[in-house]
């Protein structure tokens, strides 16, 4: 029992860096993801085509793959141009975690946001419109508030994700909440007690988190229900 | 090299007093072959994790896992008329692996020595010793492991001495960070991108990346920490495998065989 | 020089022609109500008139400017629009539905921008709805306060889009009496709608569309009284 005590402290070292990297992955998804949803409504050709190429390659390929990629390729690239680039200045290794992971989480955010945007009826851009305010003005004003409300729970959601998928930071050095589990067992040898102190650390974190959503969206439910 | 053509000798010289001594343990071990010849049809699991080189690393081309090791492995097996199938796994699961009879034979370079290891599986013979380096750029002026500042950032693999041996420096503040990887190549990425300023490698392994990449890195200053004797492993009470193993090693050491596969992966 | 000049206007979805050429002229203080069985086209011109749709050929002019899709947002400032689905928005106030326009469009300061907002519903008789959020309004309520809202804009027309037609029976009055409020106080105003009494009572003119062309076209005696044509007088005769 002691074991399982001091495996599941151990883990929980890692939740603040967990919890970070997690907050600052989801802010930055939501903001490219956004980004690319409206690239996506847009008219352009060019801008269309980026926000699906850029969908394609981020869900096409393994996280775990483009956090190597990102943490060892790029300062190798960059260094060949003759720059003198390493994450450690801008921050360490966690940096380019967080990169992945944001930019990982705006692939799925855009789809989300694009469908709460079209959830909203055609009729709130007309009457947007109709009052003289451009696209992008009746996009922030109105379109976007009301399709927030419809995307709470998926983003919420999403963050229930990233928070399980920043484990991949190990593989880079930051210590998270897996890691911390992992060295713990790399020298106690105590397997079991070690990855159940890690499976408990992440419950804490992501079963509230569930709870929130379910409770949000019974909440939205009766308000439908209502109105 | 010339410090390691000294090991040799020492290894050697070890390994014939060994031979000598276990003369007597040999007669055994054939008879308890005879009792048992159904295992012997069977295919003994030895798990590793193939990112050691020169013990044991994946073949660019062929996927298979090669290095010192498994010719070790199969030179061994072949004086002991067993069979044996290779699996690849992450460092830390080595032990569990055979606790959990997931594999029988641990060879993976590990380190007899180190934490609570030995409590954890029986060790076989020690097959090769080896020291802690530290392994900087090229252009480095660190002089040495104890010229390490607390500004710096070391790595080092995970569930290696030199793993363990980073973490100690980090909680201890005489480092800025330390930087636990699940592979030596990316403690060597790191380092070559500027990410860490050194990393803690145990020589044999550091010496065969200098091998390839002297322009890039090298040693700073001489050896340090905890000596190290790598030996295979089994699971815990089973003798007779373990037995098995030594015998195997003492007779390839006695034939030669020993010499030529070091001569082969570490020169 | 007409408020509204509609010339040769042709719109097309795909390869189906909705409006097949219109010439229509809307004057200072008019009330022009265009009646017409669904799909007449009778919507589509309204909604070409502020370009929710656009033309597919001809031209607009309000108050003698080409509209045009680069000064469509300042055009459309010019055009209060009435939808059927009244169209406000859920996520904000009665008030803030109101005052949303001029505080981002126009930059009016908030104090301002409620000030008029307050008038405006007064005027609809909603002002102690203010606070309330729409879904808590009736439908007629809605409407009136939609009405409002395109009126913040100080439009020199009012476009109506079957302002009634989603509406329970009960709530039709409320609305059409704000509307003949409005006309009585010379707003220009087209009105789509089915109500043909409100068409008589109130248009100057009145326009019977049918598959895309204007049919028939006079004051409210002439065409609902009178009609000459003989779709007028059987679309008439069915919703009479």
């Amino acid at each position: 029992m002691e074991f399982y005590l001091k495996g599941f402290l151990i883990a929980c070292r890692g939740i603040p860096a967990t919890v970070i990297v997690s907050l600052v992955a989801i802010v930055m998804g939501a903001a490219i993801g956004l980004l690319l949803a409206l690239c996506s409504q847009v008219k352009s050709r060019i801008l269309r085509a980026i926000a699906k190429v850029y969908v394609d390659i981020v869900r096409g390929t393994p996280m775990l793959v483009q956090a190597l990629i990102m943490a060892y390729g790029i300062p190798q690239l960059v260094q060949s141009w003759g720059i003198d680039f390493k994450w450690t200045d801008y921050g360490g290794m966690a940096i380019p975690a967080v990169i992945v992971c944001g930019l990982n989480s705006a692939a799925y955010m855009s789809e989300v946001i694009r469908s709460g945007i079209q959830a909203i009826d055609k009729g709130q851009m007309e009457a947007a419109r109709s009052l003289g305010m451009s696209h992008g003005m009746a996009m922030r004003l109105v379109i976007i508030p009301q399709a927030v409300r419809i995307i709470l729970p998926a983003f919420a959601n999403e963050f229930v994700t990233l928070i399980k998928e920043t484990s991949v930071l190990g593989y880079v050095g930051v210590v998270e909440i897996l890691r911390h589990g992992q060295l713990w067992n790399s020298s106690s040898y105590q397997t079991f007690p070690a990855y159940i102190g890690v499976a408990i650390a992440y419950m804490i974190l992501t079963i509230p988190l569930s709870k929130l959503i379910n409770g949000y969206e019974r909440k939205m439910a009766r308000k439908e229900a209502a109105a | 090299m010339k410090a390691f053509k000294k090991y040799l000798a020492m290894i050697l010289g070890a390994a014939m007093i060994f031979t000598l001594a276990a003369c007597g343990g040999g007669a055994d071990n054939s008879a308890e072959t005879d009792d048992s010849s159904d295992s012997e049809a069977q295919v003994l699991r030895v798990v590793t994790e193939a990112t050691f080189a020169p013990f044991e690393s994946t073949d660019e081309d062929t996927g298979e896992i090669i290095g010192f090791d498994p010719d070790m492995m199969a030179a061994i097996a072949e004086d002991q008329g067993l069979t044996l199938e290779w699996i690849n796994m992450e460092f830390d699961s080595l032990i569990p692996a055979v606790n959990s009879n997931q594999g029988d034979i641990i060879c993976a370079g590990m380190n007899k020595l180190a934490g609570d290891r030995a409590q954890m599986a029986d060790f076989g013979d020690t097959y090769f010793e080896s020291d802690l380096m530290l392994l900087v750029k090229s252009d480095s002026d660190l002089s040495g492991i104890d010229a390490v500042t607390s500004d710096m950032k070391l790595a080092s693999q995970i569930g290696t001495t030199g793993g363990d041996m980073v973490q100690e420096m980090k909680e201890e503040g005489k480092i800025a960070d330390s930087v636990v990887l699940n592979q030596w190549t990316d403690c060597y990425l790191q380092l070559q991108n500027g990410e860490v300023q050194g990393v803690i490698v145990d020589k044999p392994v550091g010496e065969a990346y200098l091998k390839s990449h002297g322009d890039i890195a090298k040693f700073a200053g001489e050896s340090f920490g905890d000596h190290e004797e790598f030996a295979f492993a089994v699971k815990k009470g089973n003798t007779e495998l373990l037995d098995k193993l030594n015998a195997g090693l003492a007779n390839i050491k006695a034939s030669g065989k020993y010499e030529e596969l070091v001569d082969k992966w570490f020169s | 020089m007409s408020m509204i000049e509609i010339k040769g206007l042709v719109k097309a979805f795909g390869d189906l022609e909705v409006l097949k050429g219109i010439d229509q002229n809307v004057e200072e203080g008019e009330v022009l109500c265009i009646i017409g069985p669904s799909g007449s086209g009778k919507s589509t011109m309204l909604r070409c008139i502020n370009r929710l749709e656009e033309p597919t050929g001809g031209e607009i002019y309000i108050d003698g400017n080409l509209v045009t899709e680069e000064n469509i947002d300042k055009m459309r400032s010019k055009m209060g629009m009435v939808f059927q689905s009244f169209n406000l928005f859920p996520h904000k106030s009665v008030i803030e539905n109101l005052t949303i326009g001029p505080v981002n469009v126009r930059k009016e300061s908030e104090n301002d921008a409620a000030e008029k907002a307050m008038r405006l519903l007064e005027r609809v008789g909603l002002a102690e709805k203010a606070e309330e959020y729409p879904r808590n309004l009736s439908g007629g309520q809605q409407q009136r306060v939609a009405i409002a809202r395109a009126l913040t804009m100080d439009p020199d027309v009012l476009l109506f889009d079957e302002p009634t037609s989603a509406l329970d029976p009960e709530m039709v009055g409320e609305v059409l009496d704000v509307m003949k409020d409005l006309a009585r106080d010379g707003m220009t105003m087209v009105v789509v709608t089915h109500e043909m009494g409100f068409a008589r009572e109130v248009a100057d003119k009145v326009i019977f569309m049918d598959e895309g062309y204007i049919v028939e076209e006079g004051s409210p005696e002439e065409v609902l009284g009178n009609p000459k044509m003989e779709r007028t007088k059987d679309f008439l005769s069915k919703v009479l």
